[in-house]
């Protein structure tokens, strides 16, 4: 049942009346009840259709006997009264004379009778020869007297008499019309009277007769009632003519019946049935056209027929009736049945609505929703009981959430503090901290809010020292290891900044502490600012990588201690390089050559050297920012601390460019002995740097000091004032030094040189440093161009 | 890089240099000499060369103005060591002859007593 309900309302989703528990009770059951409910009133309409049909024939049928009973029970006692006679006849046999007394005797007690006789038998065995038959009958107010044995009326042949001579039986003749005596329809009652003879025998004495005037039949009829419905006749038997008078209301009813009667053929129906002894029939549709009953009876006294005639329609009108009532019920009891489930339906459905529209309205947003709060024990109780459970503990569950997003937030925020403060810890970028002569440049990226990689750098004196740091891990505990390591470093350079010491005591003060058994990786340098040279010792950290002012990048041939904090005691060893101008020294961590791509390949120490290799110069900042970028825009991700920093040496008055075949620098000197010196150091840096070697450096170095002295000199001599530079370039193959100043034209080569074999005494002192020039360089050659002295000097690279 | 000037206090006609001499520290060795050749004539003078680095002309005239100073009156100046970026700047100016160049000063004095002898021997 409830699959065909189910399959009927997904046939009608729509429907609005579906949407509720009500509706959808209500349509099911009535589904159910309703053929229910048509069927049993079908059947009951049908049962007791048939059933009053049965009662209304049997009703009729009675009536019809009843009738017949009436007019029997009226006509009776005429008969017995005329029996009686007879009987008295017969009893006393009284003398002919007192017959007229004995008639009027019966006018007197019936007043129905028209006119009463006594005949007597002549013939046979009669007491007389002499027909008598005085005859007494009404005529106006008064008693008539008739003598029938008068003239030729031989009344023992008329029916009247003979009927019931010969049967010797109380017989009722047919109707007949007394034109002489009454001038109207008769019948006549004839009881044979008899007298007794010695041998115990009975011979008929005469015929007593008593006349009754059919009008009083007709009265008598009409008189009888007939009941609500239906029409009635009394019919003579078969004769001539048939006499057929309308009982009761007949006459009026016969007028208001739809289709006109054949009285001839209803009668003739009922002689039809009384033959086959059925009382009551339904008259055939070429009889009554309107379906009708005919119920027919025959009278015991006159041998008539009482004939019935009931309409279907008039006999079931009751039937009819009463269906009706059933079928108005029907509908009232169905009206308020389904006002019944409607209410059942509605007081079931309205609480489940209530706890709906309550809870319908929880959302996200929303869920101090208000439950009804009602005590029931049903399923709604428990379902309320549940939901009130439910948003009591989400509720509690939200504000525990809040509450720990709160203290998430407050996580996040201490977070963005420590990470604003970790990064203050960092040098500063002004041009103050470092010395004038140094460009440095950096970034630190860490992988969370605070991390564990660290750079610093100070200006120590004419020395820049510079270290950088990776923690063994990132996030908090990194930061704050790191945070000890920078005030150690900090505190710990201050004393002695020579990188391999500073690590020894670095790592003997951090491994005391550390509980937490984290290493640091750390590389540590220390750059002379004047002389371009380098120390530097590491941790277990990544070498430097180094740019040349042409591009090419080396990797710092460093040998690594261990990582610090690992080992109690350890030694580091020191590193020397130079760093030419021009030149840029980059450090970095792990986190920049170990940044992930997608499909994990890392970025790597070959994609570092070539990102700097291609770097349009060697400036910090700019080499800084393109490392940084590549791995953001190569979709690297660090997954780990990232952290650059790139120095550069670049002494203001030293500007170094790249030539077809290597790079030049261009030194301004002052033109003093410091200047000289300066030039010195300019030219150990950047021969140390391009390997040249050390004799060849000194020699170079020697070139210069000698050629450089002499201009000074003799610029020194004009004041001081003018313009000298020195360029040193560095190819492959040769080094070439070229010397200019604008002092006055001065060729040195041209000079004598002095006499080397002379005894010591005659020795001249002087010129010597040209003699050295000439014997140290592979060519040397002068030139005065725009009011210039240009001396230039060549020389053969040698190789190891 | 600067130059150290040691005179042994036991030996004192020998003057080890350490370091660079060149034009900014030949005058530091001019003072030395200075007060060390201002004395009584020394008969010998070794220059100790053996942690010299550098030298320039201007240092090559500081050993040359030595030896004026004291060969003319028979001394000698010798030099005791030289590393070879030295040697081959002192030999291009030929500041000092081979034979003044010494190992080490136990070789300076065993030629000097050699040379001592064999002019007593040529009396």
């Amino acid at each position: 049942m409830r699959d065909a309900t189910t399959a009927t309302l997904r046939r009608w989703p729509r429907a609005a009346v579906f949407r509720s528990i009500r509706g959808r009770l209500l349509f099911s059951i009535l589904l159910v009840a309703i053929p229910i409910y048509a069927g049993a009133l079908y059947m009951s309409y049908q049962a007791t259709q048939s059933r009053l049909e049965d009662r209304a024939e049997r009703d009729a049928d009675e009536l019809a006997a009843r009738l017949a009973a009436g007019m029997d029970a009226v006509i009776r006692p005429i008969e017995g009264g005329i029996r009686t006679v007879a009987a008295q006849l017969e009893e006393i046999d009284p003398p002919r004379s007192q017959y007229p007394a004995r008639i009027r005797g019966i006018l007197a007690a019936w007043p129905d009778v028209y006119g009463s006789t006594i005949a007597v038998e002549t013939g046979g065995s009669g007491a007389s020869t002499q027909p008598v038959a005085p005859y007494l009958f009404r005529r106006a107010d008064a008693i008539a007297y008739s003598d029938l044995a008068l003239d030729s009326y031989a009344y023992r042949e008329l029916p009247w008499y003979r009927r019931a001579a010969d049967s010797r039986q109380p017989v009722w003749s047919l109707p007949y019309f007394d034109a002489g005596g009454g001038e109207t329809w008769m019948v006549t009652y004839s009881v044979p009277f008899f007298r007794k003879v010695p041998d115990d025998g009975r011979v008929l004495a005469g015929v007593v007769t008593a006349d009754l005037d059919l009008r009083w039949l007709r009265k008598t009829a009409g008189s009888v009632p007939l009941g609500p419905a239906g029409m009635g006749w009394l019919a003579s038997p078969q004769a001539a003519q048939t006499l057929v008078t309308p009982i009761g209301a007949t006459a009026d009813r016969i007028n208001n019946f739809d289709t006109a009667l054949d009285t001839e053929a209803i009668r003739h129906a009922g002689e039809q049935m009384l033959a086959r002894k059925v009382t009551l029939t339904l008259l055939p549709p070429d009889v009554s056209a309107q379906p009708a009953y005919l119920a027919v009876r025959n009278l015991q006294t006159l041998d008539w027929r009482l004939m019935l005639l009931l309409p279907q329609a008039e006999l079931l009108a009751d039937a009819h009736a009463l269906l009706r009532r059933q079928l108005w019920l029907g509908a009232a009891g169905l009206a308020v049945l389904i006002a019944a489930i409607s209410l059942v339906a509605a007081a079931i459905s309205r609480p489940v609505h209530a706890l709906a529209d309550a809870v319908g309205t929880a959302s996200e947003d929303n869920l101090a929703f208000r439950l009804p709060d009602w005590q029931r024990r049903d399923e709604l109780g428990v379902l309320t009981d549940a939901l009130r459970r439910m948003r009591d503990s989400l509720q509690k569950h939200i504000r525990l959430r809040a509450e720990s997003l709160a203290a998430e937030a407050r996580l996040e925020y201490e977070l963005q503090i420590a990470a604003s403060i970790q990064q203050s810890m960092l040098p500063k970028n002004q041009s103050a901290a470092v010395p004038a002569a140094v460009q440095v440049a950096a970034a630190l990226l860490p992988a969370k809010q605070v991390g564990g990689d660290l750079y610093d750098y100070f200006d120590s004196g004419e020395h820049l020292l510079f270290a950088i740091a990776d923690v063994s891990d990132k996030g908090i505990p990194a930061a704050l290891c790191m945070a000890r390591l920078s005030a150690l470093l900090k505190m710990l350079a201050v004393t002695d900044p020579s990188p391999d010491r500073l690590l020894r005591e670095l790592n003997v003060r951090f491994e005391q502490d550390n509980d937490a058994c984290m290493f640091v990786t750390l590389g540590c340098g220390l750059l002379n600012v004047r002389t371009g040279k380098v120390l530097y010792a590491s941790a277990g950290h990544e070498p430097p990588l180094l740019r040349a002012r042409d591009g090419t990048v080396r990797q710092m041939d460093v040998e690594n201690g261990p990582a610090i904090g690992i080992e109690s005691v350890a030694l580091y060893p020191l590193v020397e390089t130079y760093l030419a101008p021009g030149d840029t020294l980059v450090v970095f961590t792990d986190g920049v050559t170990e940044a992930a791509a997608q499909d994990g390949s890392q970025f790597g120490t070959d994609r570092l050297a070539a990102l700097l290799s291609d770097s349009g110069d060697g400036a910090p900042d700019a080499l800084v920012r393109r490392i940084v970028a590549a791995i953001a825009a190569n979709g690297f991700r660090a997954s780990d601390d990232l952290t650059v920093l790139a120095i550069s040496l670049s002494p203001s008055t030293v500007t170094a460019h790249q030539t077809e075949l290597g790079t030049n620098w261009h030194m301004e000197l002052e033109i003093s002995p410091a200047g000289v010196a300066q030039a010195q150091l300019w030219l150990r840096a950047i021969l140390a740097a391009r390997d040249v070697t050390p004799d060849q450096i000194s020699e170079v170095e020697l070139i210069a000091e000698e050629l450089l002295t002499n201009v000074v000199r003799a610029l020194q001599t004009r004041g001081g004032a003018g313009g000298l530079s020195l360029d040193c370039a560095v190819t492959p193959a040769e080094l070439v030094l070229t010397v200019r100043d604008d002092g006055p034209q001065f060729d040195p080569l041209a000079h004598k040189s002095p006499e080397l074999d002379s005894p010591i005494d005659d020795r001249d002192v002087g010129g010597l440093g040209i003699v050295i020039v000439r014997r140290l360089a592979d060519r040397c050659r002068y030139a005065r161009v725009d009011g210039r002295n240009v001396m230039e000097i060549r020389l053969h690279r040698t190789r190891n | 890089m600067p130059l150290k000037i040691v005179v042994e206090p036991s030996d004192p006609s020998t003057i080890a240099l350490v370091g660079r001499l060149d034009s900014t520290t030949a005058p530091e060795l001019d003072a030395v000499l200075d007060r060390v050749l201002g004395s009584s004539g020394k008969a010998r003078l070794a220059f100790d060369l053996s942690q010299l680095e550098y030298i320039s002309s201007a240092g090559v005239r500081c050993i040359v103005r030595a030896r004026k100073a004291i060969e003319p009156r028979g001394g000698k100046v010798a030099v005791l060591n030289p590393q070879p970026p030295v040697r081959k700047v002192l030999d291009i100016v030929k500041a000092i002859p081979h034979g003044s160049i010494f190992k080490d000063v136990a070789e300076l004095d065993d030629y000097l007593d050699a040379m001592q002898k064999k002019v007593r021997d040529g009396e």
